[in-house]
């Protein structure tokens, strides 16, 4: 059985003093260590960003792929050796920014994969422009006279197109965040789990006290997580509140088969069909 | 002994699928075959074309003048009538009023009332594809048999009824001209003898094929003309060959599917053209720094930009030599033949792993999208590299991880993949040390640069010279890459029989260019370049990087590819100059223009 010791690496993670960011690095191999995994049989996989640092940060192998990008190289791990634990992180710029097209898209699918979205409303590595969960009105670099746009809202948006395991964590709750993590890697199908993280260095608004002050645990509610109606209501509760209600905890989790397994060529992991001569004599009659 | 042939139809009508089968026919009779399709940017109406070069000497490419021509719309006679040759025969459907046409001179004219074929038969009205094909057949003399073969073939999925009714179409059309047909057509064929082993296959389906030989197993893409039929090939065939294959959101995803496949320990690829590519470009980057193999394959067409969807170019070359920010190396590969999409399609595979990097295969849509007779591919003869890959590395330290990206004299680290103990490191897109994690070093980034460079020494041995068609020592040489070899190689007997001796020098490998290849080159003695390009984009790497530069360019750009009669043109144009430097341009007549309004006035 593998070890927090065994996910740890030697290098210090470079993100801020205080940065939520570490509380998901703890909480990942947290979730790592409950669920069996290896590190060797463990890949993250992350776009650019803040974010993107995280295969760094976690003993396991890695994927630190383009801005955006986390989803896609995920998908193409995952479809070459799906007995991996493949883990997707990224930002909220990243994921549902430039990389909204892979994550409606792939939640169509449902792999069995889990992503993990470091949404703190704001792009922090580039310094602090607005992002695609920035709220409206809020003044940044980018947005200097206040933000002129609505947010987007991932939990509804990933209800909506059939992500089977849909969460939201809190980064100043570590172990509410390990077990929901945990959980979206036991999950077999796509899991996200959308992580208020808040940026101390270019998020005035957003802070650790603002979350604490509005957020509440929906299993402390006897949140029914089976009913999709109940999940979307309670999905919608942050912006319909006016920000004064944000449920975390798990919103909904369903059954469904897996993309791989309807893949009747996964039988075994492609990877472990090796390179063996393939017979086209078949397939070459058919030009004849 | 040659026949020439073309449908042509709206589109929509069926003409595609027919061209094909009777091209097989053809094949089975032991002739070369080209089939060559020509179609607009839509899926109904406008005006498709397939021809079919049958010869029983070897041929290579499509020809501007028809032995027959086949039409089945106004269009078609408009387009076509200048394109028959002296002695042939113009077939149209009777239905057609053609009182306004002008019709050709020197040819038999022959309408034939398919309409009433049709009805006479009782067959569907899909079938006068069907019926043509007999009536085709009929007037060479040529027996049924294969073609009631294929028909069975290719329709007894659907039911015996549909296989029964189109053998009663082809026969309805063999009896109609055998009995109306008052012309004089002096071509006659009789079916040679064939070992059965000739198959008829497209630049698309043999590089699928060669990918499968060659060992991909994932194999992800989005649809664009003319790289499209790539993906249905390999989806259709996906549970046969035990493969996955994913059609993605775009090609950003398409080609990072692959990347992380191949990080995962599988090979795979992805196939596009140009627009598609240039969403692919950012990634070629990641595959490079990250030191993944990935295998590219790019159909070009005619661009800027959405440009001429449907027709051909070699205009991407210099976009894939520098697509992507930063320098770093690749390969380019570029098949002359659709046994070059095969097998160099298979080792593009090897050279992506032996080298842990990006490899492009360039075709476009001439080479992709037409069929050509060829020999069965033999898979046995593709020879697997998989490169340096350490499936059992020493026990780490804590904390500790693989050096992934160690310093080697070669330039190349040995790889592990996900699953195998003790090899855990992270591919990345930004600069990295030896055991992967992120450095903004100095000196490592400098070390890490001459690394990756370094595998070029290697690589360079690893890449083969370019072929020389003919004599070696010919006093012409026409240089060309990619699929212009094919008219290059028709226009040879064609100078042949003008007492023009010349010989083609092909390169299938663009780059990296080894310097000794110029040995080959400087011994040529005059040289003409064909490139289906404006700017003689591969002129200008031989230039670059050989120091070597062809007497004389001929440039064709306006969405065909060369005909074997313009390569003979240019050769003896430049021959009369005494190959002084120059550059020619090659244009076609514009009777091909679908959507001109003059053309169409006169139609209707």
């Amino acid at each position: 059985m593998a070890t927090l010791e065994d996910f740890t690496v030697r290098e210090k993670p470079q993100w801020c003093p205080g940065c939520g960011d570490f509380a998901i690095n703890m909480a990942i191999k947290n979730a790592l260590v409950e669920i069996g995994a290896e590190p060797h049989n463990t890949v993250i996989v992350s776009g650019v960003g803040c974010s993107g640092k995280m295969p760094h940060y976690v003993r396991s192998y890695g994927f630190e792929s383009l801005h955006g990008r986390s989803l896609p190289p995920a998908s193409g791990i995952k479809l070459a050796n799906h007995e991996l634990n493949v883990i997707s992180v990224g930002g909220d710029g990243d994921g549902y920014g430039i990389g909204m097209g892979h994550f409606i898209h792939i939640m169509r699918r449902n792999y069995d994969l889990t992503y993990i979205v470091h949404d703190n409303q704001v792009y922090g590595l580039t310094t602090g422009q607005a992002a695609p969960t920035t709220q409206k009105g809020m003044r940044t670099k980018s947005t200097p006279y206040g933000n002129l746009e609505d947010p987007v809202h991932p939990l509804p948006i990933a209800l909506t197109m059939g992500a089977t395991y849909v969460a939201r964590g809190f980064a100043g709750d570590l172990k509410h965040l390990s077990a929901l993590i945990a959980g979206g890697i036991k999950h077999k199908g796509f899991a996200l789990i959308d992580v208020l993280q808040p940026c101390v260095t270019f998020n005035k608004l957003n802070t650790y006290q603002y979350w604490q002050q509005r957020c509440y645990k929906l299993e402390d509610k006897g949140h029914d997580a089976s009913d999709h109606a109940k999940a979307m209501e309670k999905a919608n509760e942050d912006w319909t509140s006016n920000y004064e209600k944000i449920p975390i905890g798990l919103f909904y989790k369903e059954n469904k088969p897996t993309y791989e397994s309807e893949l009747p060529q996964l039988k075994t992991p492609l990877l472990k069909h090796g390179i063996k001569p393939v017979g086209l004599e078949a397939a070459m009659d058919e030009f004849i | 002994m040659e026949f020439t042939w073309i449908i042509g139809a709206e589109a929509g009508a069926g003409s595609m699928v027919t061209g094909r089968t009777l091209a097989k026919v053809f094949a089975r009779g032991g002739y070369h075959v080209i089939g060559y399709p020509e179609y607009p940017s839509l899926i109904r109406g406008g005006h498709n074309t397939y021809q079919i070069r049958a010869s029983d000497k070897e041929i290579h490419s499509p020809v501007k003048k028809n032995d027959v021509v086949v039409a089945l719309n106004r269009d078609g006679i408009i387009f076509h009538r200048e394109h028959i040759n002296k002695g042939g025969v113009l077939i149209y459907d009777s239905e057609i009023d053609a009182s306004s046409i002008r019709m050709p001179e020197g040819v038999s004219v022959f309408p034939v009332p398919l309409k009433q074929i049709i009805e006479q038969n009782k067959l569907d009205p899909r079938m006068a594809n069907t019926i043509t094909v007999g009536i085709s057949l009929g007037l060479i003399d040529y027996p049924m048999d294969d073609f009631f073969k294929l028909l069975e073939k290719e329709f007894s999925r659907k039911s015996k009824e549909i296989v029964d009714l189109n053998v009663k179409a082809a026969k309805a059309g063999y009896d109609y001209v055998k009995g109306n047909f008052k012309g004089n057509f002096s071509i006659k064929f009789k079916p040679m003898k064939n070992d059965g082993n000739t198959i008829v296959i497209g630049g698309n389906e043999a590089f699928a094929l060669g990918a499968v030989a060659g060992g991909v197993k994932m194999f992800a893409a989005y649809p664009m003309t003319p790289a499209s039929s790539v993906l249905h090939y390999l989806a259709e065939k996906e549970r046969d060959f035990n493969i996955v294959v994913k059609q993605t959101e775009d090609e950003i995803a398409a080609v990072e599917y692959a990347i992380g496949a191949a990080y995962a320990g599988v090979r795979a690829g992805t196939s596009t053209s140009g627009g598609g590519f240039s969403l692919m470009v950012e990634s070629l980057g990641l595959s490079a720094l990250s030191e993944t193999p990935v295998v590219v394959f790019l159909s070009q067409r005619p661009g800027p930009s959405t440009c001429l969807p449907t027709w051909t170019e070699q205009g991407d070359l210099r976009f894939a030599l520098h697509a992507s920010q930063g320098e770093f190396l690749r390969v380019l590969i570029a098949p002359g033949t659709v046994d070059e999409e095969f097998y160099l399609g298979a080792e593009a595979f090897n050279f992506a792993e032996k080298y842990q990097l990006p490899v492009i295969v360039m075709s476009d849509k001439f080479l992709s999208e037409s069929h050509f007779s060829a020999r069965k591919f033999e898979p046995s003869k593709v020879k697997i590299e998989r490169g340096e890959i350490a499936s059992n590395p020493k026990a780490l330290k804590p904390m500790e991880r693989f050096e992934r990206y160690k310093i080697t004299k070669s330039g190349i680290s040995p790889r592990t993949f996900p699953g195998t103990q003790n090899g855990m490191h992270v591919a990345t897109s930004y600069e990295h040390r030896e055991d992967s994690f992120s450095s903004e070093n100095f000196e490592n980034r400098v070390e890490m640069v001459d690394k990756r460079a370094r595998k070029q020494k290697l690589l360079e041995k690893d890449i083969p010279l370019p072929k020389i068609y003919g004599k070696k020592d010919a006093p012409i040489s026409i240089i060309c890459w990619g699929s212009q070899l094919l008219p290059a190689l028709d226009a040879l007997p064609i100078l042949e029989a003008k007492g023009v001796h010349a010989n083609v020098i092909h390169f299938a490998y663009l780059y990296p260019l080894p310097k000794r290849i110029r040995a080959l080159l400087k011994a040529a003695k005059n040289t003409i370049m064909i490139e289906n390009n404006s700017t003689a984009q591969f002129a200008g790497m031989l230039k670059e990087f050989l120091s070597f530069r062809p007497n004389v360019l001929a440039l064709k750009y306006d969405g065909r590819q060369f005909f074997p009669d313009e390569v003979a043109d240019a050769v003896e144009k430049a021959k009369a100059d005494k190959f002084r430097r120059k550059v020619m341009r090659v244009v076609d007549k514009g009777e091909y223009e679908y959507y001109n309004p003059a053309l169409y006035s006169e139609v209707r």
